[in-house]
């Protein structure tokens, strides 16, 4: 689990752009949006994009990634359960 | 001096010309099944236009409205032409693409750019005035018509037909599906269960003169310009701000210009997409303008699809047609209306003066007004010698923070830094005005999208790409990055695009509407494309270039 979180934080990191940040600037049970690292709906987009390049989801409203989006911690439960690849 | 429209032609899934228009609106017809597509193939097209060369499909649709808009008013001679667009000749950029990269001649390349595209429009139309390509997508065509306007009150133009047309790509339609904002089912503009937009294709002219020229030669008057404006949301690339900032502005300022007041405005075709984000956005800005009194209102996206940039072309021949019909238009499929003067049926009603909405990504957002009856009196412009007060081009400090500067491709960080420093240099915060000006407009993430689109191994093709790929990213981030509010478009005509911004520009400052403006210059190079130019002899330029002009 945890090289998974990891592996997402890297993901993040490159399919957001997040120049100079590193995976450990992100907490595991941190919100990524709002509060968070001031992210908007074009990274929730971008973040369903790399749910399907990873790891077979597919997502077919964008409103079904708000609950899964809300920590890296949520993201690594999601994607154990429903991954196809 | 008065603005007269003595012409009009469209083309939509409606059907090829005003009579099937005006025959749809008044049967509350829908032309849209799953998207709104023009129902005649390229050669079926090509055959009616009677045009042999190779074509894309955005000059085949739009030479029957042209032809149509130019046999009403009954001009040839000394037409300038105004034609927006965005896809231009994509559909054959994305058809041959895979085969350009295995060594195929590249030779249709060209009908990829915006400025290309309107140039082979007048030239198979026989015109021979000037030409000028705005592209801000979903509102290129009201910026045409908008730019007519100003040609005519600055003495640049007599007679100009001006509007804008736009093809079906696989690029846009991906791209739109990337940004979840396409309905599988059919689209419910303004209903409360909205769940998207469905896209659709067409063209849309106007012939446009002065009154005196129009009366000098005897035609026809069918309405007036009365008002027209381009405001900013400067809110996000994508989505509209909440209290719809640009959108209210924009159809405030087009009302002061029209001397009208809220009771006065008896129609307004919606942008109304049908998404849950631009109509929210919308109606929050028509409640905040007209209060009380909330004209009646409705969508056509749902009879023809969104026609992004053709859109505001369409929509103007609708209400126009509305005008002189004395229809209401009615959009089909509300469900639990938004707005309470949503038009739900086609009613007949004598119509004065009607508003027509069209709003771009980057907050584009435009808005003209036609009159029935004798309109307002509008300056003459003269104008001013231009020069700039800050010119920064090439490497200049860096402004923004990595947050800001994530999602810029190199060629865009070097043109918004050198945006910001000009306008540090001239002392200001924000300018009045924002226009950009480039010929192969934001490449780099047009040739990204595509790749992913085209891979074999169907990667999924990003957002983000898409979301920066239209001609009018540079102008609008930075007025998001600025919070300019005022006047933004964005002009694509090859080696003439910096040319015609420039004169964009002391047509602003002449206006009295704005005392600054930034013209911006881009071009990035990309190496794929670059080659593939290449092939062709075409040689790619690399622009991040920022004028700052200022009325003393």
């Amino acid at each position: 689990m945890d090289s998974l979180k990891q592996q997402l934080k890297l993901q993040i990191i490159a399919a957001l752009n997040l120049e100079g940040m590193q995976p450990e600037d992100i907490q595991d049970d941190a919100p990524l949006f709002g509060e968070g690292l001031g992210l908007d709906s074009i990274d929730a987009l971008e973040l369903i994009v790399l749910l399907e390049r990873e790891y077979g989801i597919r997502l077919k409203d964008a409103k079904e990634g708000k609950p899964v989006f809300q920590s890296v911690a949520v993201m690594a439960d999601y994607i154990t359960t429903h991954r196809t690849k | 001096m008065r603005i007269v429209i003595t012409g009009r032609g469209v083309v939509s899934a409606l059907g090829i010309g005003k009579q099937a228009t005006i025959d749809a609106l008044e049967q509350q017809h829908s032309g849209v099944h799953s998207c709104g597509a023009v129902p005649y193939d390229d050669a079926a097209l090509a055959e009616l236009c009677g045009i042999y060369t190779p074509a894309s499909r955005s000059v085949l649709l739009a030479l029957p409205a042209a032809r149509e808009a130019l046999a009403e008013a009954h001009v040839q001679e000394d037409v300038a032409f105004f034609s927006g667009t965005t896809v231009a000749g994509m559909n054959i950029t994305e058809q041959h693409w895979n085969d350009w990269q295995q060594g195929a001649p590249t030779d249709l390349i060209r009908h990829h750019e915006a400025g290309a595209c309107s140039r082979q429009i007048a030239s198979l139309l026989g015109l021979d005035g000037p030409v000028v390509t705005p592209s801000t997508a979903c509102s290129s065509a009201l910026n045409a018509i908008m730019a007519a306007a100003d040609y005519l009150r600055s003495g640049q133009a007599t007679c100009c037909l001006a509007g804008g047309t736009e093809a079906l790509s696989e690029f846009h339609q991906q791209g739109f599906r990337s940004l979840m904002i396409i309905d599988d089912e059919l689209c419910r503009p303004f209903s409360d269960t909205r769940h998207g937009l469905n896209l659709g294709e067409g063209a849309g002219y106007l012939v446009l003169e002065t009154e005196e020229h129009a009366r000098a030669r005897g035609a026809k008057i069918i309405a007036w310009l009365d008002g027209y404006a381009n405001a900013c949301d400067a809110y996000h690339q994508t989505a509209s701000s909440p209290d719809g900032e640009g959108a209210y502005r924009a159809m405030q300022q087009a009302m002061q210009m029209a001397h009208l007041q809220p009771d006065e405005i008896d129609y307004v075709n919606l942008h109304g997409t049908g998404t849950e984000n631009n109509d929210s956005s919308e109606a929050t800005a028509l409640t905040r303008l007209f209060g009380k009194h909330l004209p009646p209102a409705s969508s056509t996206k749902s009879l023809t699809g969104h026609t992004t940039s053709a859109s505001g072309g369409i929509e103007a021949v609708i209400c126009l047609l509305a005008l002189e019909e004395g229809l209401l238009p009615a959009g089909v499929r509300v469900e639990e209306p938004i707005l309470s003067t949503l038009v739900q049926h086609p009613q007949q009603q004598v119509l004065r003066h009607v508003m027509c909405n069209a709003f771009g990504f980057g907050g584009n957002d435009s808005v003209v007004i036609f009159s029935a009856e004798q309109g307002t009196e509008l300056s003459s412009l003269t104008l001013p010698m231009l020069t700039p007060r800050v010119v920064v081009a090439g490497v200049c400090p860096a402004h923004l923070t990595p947050m800001q500067a994530r999602r810029l491709t190199p060629g865009m960080r070097r043109l918004t830094d050198a945006a910001l420093e000009a306008l540090q240099q001239a002392g200001i915060e924000y300018p009045n005005a924002i226009i950009a000006a480039t010929r192969w407009g934001c490449i780099v993430q047009s040739v990204r999208f595509l790749s992913d689109l085209l891979a074999s191994d169907e990667s999924a093709p990003r957002p983000t790409d898409f979301m920066q790929s239209t001609h009018n990213t540079p102008a609008s981030s930075v007025a998001i990055l600025c919070h300019a509010h005022g006047y933004n478009t964005t002009y694509s005509d090859g080696d003439e695009s910096l040319t015609i911004a420039q004169r964009d520009a002391a047509i602003q400052l002449a206006s009295g509407r704005v005392k600054s403006v930034l013209v911006l210059y881009y071009d990035e190079l990309e190496p794929t494309w670059q080659a593939l130019l290449a092939r062709v002899g075409i040689t790619m330029e690399e622009h991040a270039e920022a004028y700052v002009y200022m009325n003393d």
